[in-house]
Parts: C-alpha cells; structure tokens; sequence
C-alpha cells in the first residue's frame, strides 16, 4: 500500500514537465525539491538525534557558493562542483558540530543561529571571492525542466538515504541518544559522536540543496541564506512530521505551495501563515505525516528466534586469579559534602556481589563511578588491568562494564527488538556511507542483528513484546528489557541499580532465579544494589555493606547478616 | 572619538542586558522562552509611537499605556504559545512563540506600515559637548535607566515576598508548588515581566534608532546571545555580557567596520561557548543519571 503510494507520487512528479511546460509550476516544484532535500537532512539532526539547528541555511549558502566559485571561476564541471560543495559543506559541519553539540538546547541554538549569522555576513563583506550583495551571476544552469527533473531525482535519493540510514545501527543509535543519553552512553555509545555524525550528514543534505539553488537559479545572493531561511526549515520538518520518513516532503510542499497561493492576499500574507503555523503546532503536533500515520513503523521486524539459542552466550570468565574489578580507596565530594570516602572493594570475576546500606549511603553514588558516570575525587577504579576512574560512561561500557538504572532507562521510541539491537551493537555501528545506500553487507548484518535480538528476547519470554515500542511495556517487563540489553553488551561485569524496585513477589522469585541461573552458566559478574533483604541474602555471594559513604562491613550473607555494625545500621543504636 | 565608541556601546549594551534579562526570567521559571522576545521591544516602540506621537498624548500616560499594553501582550504570548507547551519535552514552545513573533511583526507592519519613523525624544537634542566628544542626552540616559532597572529587578526578586516567590519557582518548582506558590500565575507574570523590560529598551531606543515594525529582530536576537554568554541562569552574568557586547560591537563598528560588526560579535559568541559552555557566570548543570 505505501509503495503503491510512493510509485504514484513518483510519477506524478517526473510526470510534470510532460504534462505542462509551465515554468511557473516546474519552478514551485524545483523550489519543493530543495527544500526537501535539507529537511531530511535537518531530519536526521532534529528528529532523530533531537537536537535542534537554526543555522542550517548557512550550509545551503556555503554549497551554493562553492558551487557558483568552482563552475564560474575554475571552470569545474557542475556536478563535481556540486560533489565538492557537498562536502565542502559537511566539511564546515564537522567543525561547527565539534563546537555546538558540547551544548544543548537554547545554547545549541545559539550557536547555530551564530554560525548562520557570520556565514551571512562573510558572504557580504568578501566581495573578492563572493561578489559581496550582489552575489554571483552567470552560473552555468541547465533548462529549467532538466532543472526540475534533476532536483526532484535528487530529493527521491536523500529522502531513500535517510530511510535507509533510520533502518541501520546509525539509525537506532541516533534515536537512543534523543530518547535517553545516559543509557546510550551505558551501552558504549558516545552520544557527542553520534550527534556529530548527525550533523555532518545534515549540513551535507544541506550543501547539496545549495548547490543545486544555485544551478537553478544561476544568480545567487547572501539575501536568499538568512535567519528567516533557517527557521522556515525548521518549520517545514516539524510541519511535515520530524522523524517520519516523508514528513521533510509533506512540509516542504505545503510551505512553499502555500505562500504561493496567499500572493493574492499580499498584506494579509505572512499573518495568515503565522497563524497556520500555530495552528498546526496545536491540532498536528506530529506533523502533517505523523497525524496521518499514526506511529512510525519499526525498523526491522524481530526474526523468529532458533530454538535453541542459549542467552548465556556471554564470554566465560577467564579464570582470571586476582579480581576481576578492584576500587581502592575511593572518594567523591559533592558541594564539600562527602557522599564516599576511603570505599575499597574487590569483586571477583564470577559471582553475585551486592551493596547494601541504608537510604543515602552511597550505593547509587558507588555505581555512578563504577560506571563512569561520576569522576571520583580520589581513588582509583579498576577492571583486570584497566583504569577505569576518569573515561567517560561509553569508554567504560567498551571495557565490559554494562549496567541498569533505577528507574529504567529504555529507549522508548525504539521497539523491544531495537533496543536488544543497540545493546549488540553497541560501538560497533559501522559505516555511515553504507548505512545510508543500504548496502548488503548492512542488510546481512541487519539481519544477523534482528536474529540475535530475536533470540536474546525469545530467552528472556519478551518474544511477544519484540515489535512493540519500549514504551508501551509494562513496569516488570521494562526491567528485564533492561538487563536484556544490558547483557546484549556481553559484559564481564554487570552492574544492577536496584532491580527488585517495584517487583511483586512473584516477580522478585523470578528475577532470584534469573540471576541465579546467569551466574551458573558462565555469565558476568553482577554488582547488585538492592534493598530488598530477601533477594540479597537469597544470591549474594558476598556483601559489602555501606554507611554515611564507608564500607562498615563484608562479608558472607551469614557474616553480614551477624555483623553488630550493620545491625546497628540498619535499626539504629541499640542502647 | 573613543569616549564617544564607548558611550554608545554603553547604551547599546545596556538595553542588550535589559531585554536578554527578559530571556532569563522566564526561563528559571519555565525552562521556555519567547524566542520572537524581539517582537516586545518592537512592539514597545510602536505602541508608545502611537500614543505619542499618533494621538498626541503626553509622554507619561503613553508610558503607562505602553507598559500595560506590553504586560498583557507577555501574558498573551504565554497563554497562546508556551503554556500549552509547558514543561513539555518537545521544542514546539519555541517554534509557537516564533509563529507568534511572525503574527506580531506583520500585524505591526500592517499597522504602523513599512517605513521607519522618527521618534522624538523628550530630552534636547542638543549634544552635550565633553572634552570634544559630543553626546546626545539620550545616550546618556539609557545606561543609566537600564542599570536602573535591572537592579530594580534584582531588588524584587532577592528583597520583595514575591519575587522570592518567583525565585522558589526557579529554584525547584514542584517544592514550590507543594509551598502553596500557583505556578501556572508566577509563569504568566514572568512573560509579562519579560516583556516589559523589552518594551522600556524599545521605547528607550526608540529616539536612536527610530521606530519601525521590523526593529525588533536583531536586539532580540543579540540579546539572546548576551543571555547566553552570559548563563542563563544568571542574571549579573547577563549584564555584564551585555554591557560588553555593546562595547565590542560599538568598538568594531568604530574601528573596523559595520560590516564586520556582526562576525566578530557572534564569533565571539562561539568563543565564548567553547571555552564556557554554559555561559559566562553561569554553572553546569550536574549530570543526573
């Protein structure tokens, strides 16, 4: 049905110049093609990674310019002038990436708005290389219906490439990022990276619309790559649906057939598009495609799992003699407030090691700097012969340390099989180029991937759950999913922030034999923070008890459960 | 010459301040901002234009009028475009307050027509010779009333019972919800606050620069960056990002050239994120996992 749909549409289009040699029409829609082309770009950066940019028409400018400099003034042929504009333009998108993405927000539009403002206002004051306001004349242009044709071909492509690219590792890791930094960050992704490598497609998509204005148009001018270009980008992706497929299409036509229709209404013009605008942001906040699609659909199909594929296919522990993780003398202060101080434990490389303490004691704290997210003040962390104090969360998660949150942090917009998917592929997301063309290669490993996650849910009874979004599992489950894609990683350490929090009983019988059985065949060590004294005394192999951010006690289960200390801890002096 | 670069990147920047003060404000309360804040200073101007200068009103009650009318006009902008809005994730607060900016800017156009018109200042246009610099009165005035009011500001929200009222909103809004504070109403009065500081640089710059329906835009936009390298979160660091990037810009423009103004003044701003993320005197946010 969507394919019909598209063929259609695609007829349509290239259909046009046969059907009138209006120029007026073809040039509207030559218009709707480039505008196409940098919202899907801009869709990669804003509905993917959810970062948003108020800059981008400097981009456009930047690929329109290189273009008009390399074919007027060295003579270049157009579509190696336009190749290079691409990446002259994703070129400048590295740098300006590597300076904003270090924020967020309102800074990060910031920045954008900066660079859009200073590529204008270079484009004005360099009347040497760009002709100054009056830009450049003379380009080389085809005919307009070449023109048309050329553009609407290019825009089928980027709209494809950005499909493809959503159906890839690039793809889910760009969601995970948007939908939960922390967690991406716990399975080995660098979420600065992944939003980098967003941005550098974008201002790519963005070049090459530049580029083919210019040829269009064959006279171009800083006029045309303002602030009020930028924001009608913005607009016309979330108009059209951010992270649909064919939302950056939708918008595009409807914001530039639009003002076209409203010339008659001159004054009243741009008042009335405000308000259509507003409007929209009210009744379609998922944009004109998302309101007629309803939900996205996922991005690979769970394939139906071997039968016998055993979960526990974790590395088995090396047998390593000494400690698998060793903290040494670890403290962190926040605002002059001790939350751990002079903390040393050592966990072997199999086995259930938990960390008890009353509300407060540091346990969390302790798991934050396990898991990089926390630099401690002094101390050191290690894992087998690793520092592990002082790397950021997705270098520690490369080194083998997975872990859960206490309230779970799943990637919601995924579905269930797609978050397994981000656990096993981790840092490993492969080629961008490849993603984007869908090449075989990427498809085989996609289908691998699908396989493995397929297995690893059908293991863990979530096999029903695959292609459903994250979001619409219920609270048990989403643990579980959790640890799921925690192990997907193949830790050699594991670490649980309480993973009981909220469970039934039954739940909690389960999760015992669960745990039991990961430690019996062969999977991680397991750090647990719990506070349910059942399940710890239950599978704990050894237990470190905290207070006030000291270790009071180690020991046995039976030694803990003995130890005046934690009693006292636990009920309060006695006398 | 310097003297004279220095007094109107003063006056520059002090209204800078004023209306990035203006970002600030609603944003401790709300987390959001009108990103079309540039739309109240113009609106300032063409309401007391209006007044003024249309009916002939004395300079006072068109003052009062103005004020009022901008109050109302933050509450309305709060109402129709952020508060639907409120505390959500999504971006859709600052495209609504965009569109709202689009709607404002074109009614005004509409209204007041494209032409930009002079506003007369109620001080003498004589300039007042110094040491051989020559300033106009009302350069001299706008610093002055801008720091004025920003330590007026400050005054409300460290020393008045509401404004640490506002001040608890920012600080952690669901404690001061359990404190009996009605956010939703402290929020509305952030927005109309906000735009009334916008309106007094409006009106105060209106004399210099002339009145016209698309003012608005580059002083809301500069002051957005003043806001930013400054920290957000931070209003002395907003004022002083503000008096400094009058001082830049007037100092470029004198020196170098106009052209060149607008590069270097948001170069700098780039500059000033990489080395400082989060502005100037703000802090980082610490990470919570």
């Amino acid at each position: 049905m969507r394919r019909i749909g598209w063929i259609i549409l695609a007829a349509a289009v290239f259909g046009l110049p046969l059907a009138t040699a209006n120029t007026y029409y073809l040039y509207v829609g030559a218009s709707v093609g480039l505008l196409t082309i940098v919202t899907a770009g801009l869709n990669i950066l804003t509905g993917f990674t959810g970062q948003i940019s108020l800059g981008h028409a400097g981009f456009c400018a930047i690929g329109a310019y290189l273009a008009a400099i390399l074919t007027v003034g060295a003579g270049l042929h157009p579509a190696a002038a336009a190749l290079a504009a691409v990446a002259g333009a994703a070129a400048v998108g590295v740098v300006v990436a590597g300076a904003a993405l270090r924020v967020s927000g309102p800074y990060l539009a910031m920045v954008t708005i900066a660079f859009g403002i200073i590529v204008e206002g270079v484009l004005v004051e360099w009347v040497g290389l760009t002709g100054g306001p009056g830009g450049i004349f003379d380009i080389p242009k085809p005919t307009l219906a070449q023109g048309y044709l050329i553009i609407c071909a290019v825009a089928a492509c980027a709209l494809w490439l950005v499909r493809n690219l959503r159906a890839s590792p690039w793809g889910r890791a760009f969601l995970a990022v948007r939908s939960s930094e922390v967690a991406a960050e716990s399975l080995g992704l660098s979420a600065y990276f992944v939003r980098i490598v967003a941005f550098t497609i974008s201002a790519g998509f963005a070049g090459a619309s530049g580029a083919l204005f210019a040829f269009l148009n064959g006279y171009i001018s800083p006029d045309s790559f303002g602030l009020q270009t930028s924001i009608l980008y913005l607009l016309a992706l979330l108009f059209g649906g951010v992270g649909t497929v064919a939302g950056p299409l939708a918008g595009s036509l409807v914001l530039t057939v639009l003002p076209e229709l409203l010339t008659s209404l001159v004054d009243y013009r741009l008042i009335l598009y405000g308000l259509l605008l507003l409007t929209s942001i009210y009744w379609l906040p998922a944009g004109l495609v998302g309101a007629l699609a309803g939900r996205r659909a996922a991005g690979f199909a769970a394939a139906p799992a071997p039968p016998a594929a055993a979960p526990s296919d974790a590395p088995a522990a090396e047998g390593q003699p000494g400690a698998l993780l060793e903290v040494a003398g670890v403290g962190i202060a926040f605002g002059g407030v001790a939350a751990l101080a002079e903390v040393s434990v050592q966990v072997p490389a199999t086995g259930i090691h938990a960390i008890i303490g009353p509300n407060g004691a540091g346990k969390t704290t302790l798991l934050n700097i396990l898991s990089g997210f926390y630099s401690p003040g002094s101390g050191t962390v290690r894992l087998g012969r690793e520092a592990v104090s002082g790397r950021p969360p997705y270098a520690v998660a490369r080194l083998g340390i997975a872990r859960t949150f206490q309230t779970a942090q799943l990637f919601g917009d995924l579905t269930v099989a797609e978050n397994v998917a981000v656990g096993i592929a981790g840092r490993r997301l492969g080629n961008v180029l490849g993603a984007m063309l869908g090449a075989p290669a990427v498809r085989r490993r996609e289908r691998r991937l699908a396989e493995e996650s397929g297995a690893l849910l059908a293991a863990a009874g979530l096999a029903e759950w695959a292609d459903r979004p994250a979001d619409a599992l219920p609270a048990g489950s989403r643990r579980r999913l959790e640890i799921v894609r925690a192990l997907a990683t193949r830790p050699t350490l594991l670490l649980l922030d309480e993973p009981a929090a909220g469970l039934g009983p039954t739940e909690i019988r389960e999760l015992i034999a669960e745990l039991s059985a990961l430690r019996d065949h062969g999977g991680p060590a397991i750090i647990l923070v719990e506070h349910h004294m059942d399940l710890v005394m239950a599978i704990s192999d050894r237990i470190t008890v905290l207070d006030y951010g000291r270790v009071i006690a180690e020991g046995s289960p039976g030694e803990v459960r003995r130890h005046p200390g934690v009693i006292e801890a636990y009920l309060g002096a006695a006398g | 010459m310097l003297v004279q670069l220095l007094v109107t990147g003063l006056a520059l920047g002090s209204m800078y301040g004023l209306v990035a003060l203006g970002y600030h404000i609603t944003w401790v309360t709300s987390r959001t901002m009108n990103f079309a804040q540039g739309t109240a200073v113009m609106a300032g101007a063409v309401v007391a234009y209006g007044c003024h200068v249309g009916l002939g009103w004395p300079l006072l009650p068109s003052l009062a009028v103005t004020l009022a009318a901008l109050a109302a006009y933050g509450i309305a902008i709060e109402r129709i475009a952020v508060y639907p809005f409120f505390r959500t994730a999504s971006p859709a607060w600052l495209l609504s307050t965009i569109a709202c900016g689009i709607i404002a800017e074109n009614t005004a156009m509409l209204l007041f027509g494209k032409d930009a018109r002079a506003f007369p200042s109620a001080l003498t246009q004589q300039p007042i010779l110094v040491g051989g610099a020559g300033f106009y009165p009302q350069e001299l005035l706008i610093p002055v009333v801008g720091l004025c009011l920003v330590a007026g500001v400050q005054y409300f929200y460290h020393r008045t019972s509401y404004g640490k009222q506002l001040k608890a909103v920012a600080w952690n809004a669901e404690a001061a919800s359990l404190m009996g504070i009605h956010i939703p109403r402290a929020v509305m009065a952030a927005y109309a606050l906000s735009a009334v500081l916008a309106a007094v640089a409006g009106v105060l710059l209106a004399p210099i620069l002339n009145v016209a329906a698309t003012m608005g835009t580059i002083i809301g936009l500069k002051a957005f960056a003043v806001a930013i390298i400054g920290g957000l979160e931070s209003a002395p660091g907003i004022i002083v990002a503000g008096l400094a990037y009058g001082l830049v810009e007037s100092l470029v423009a004198g020196y170098l050239s106009t052209g060149a103004r607008e590069i270097v003044g948001f170069a700098l701003v780039i500059l000033v994120l990489i080395i400082r993320p989060w502005g100037l005197l703000g802090s980082r946010p610490t990470r919570r996992v």
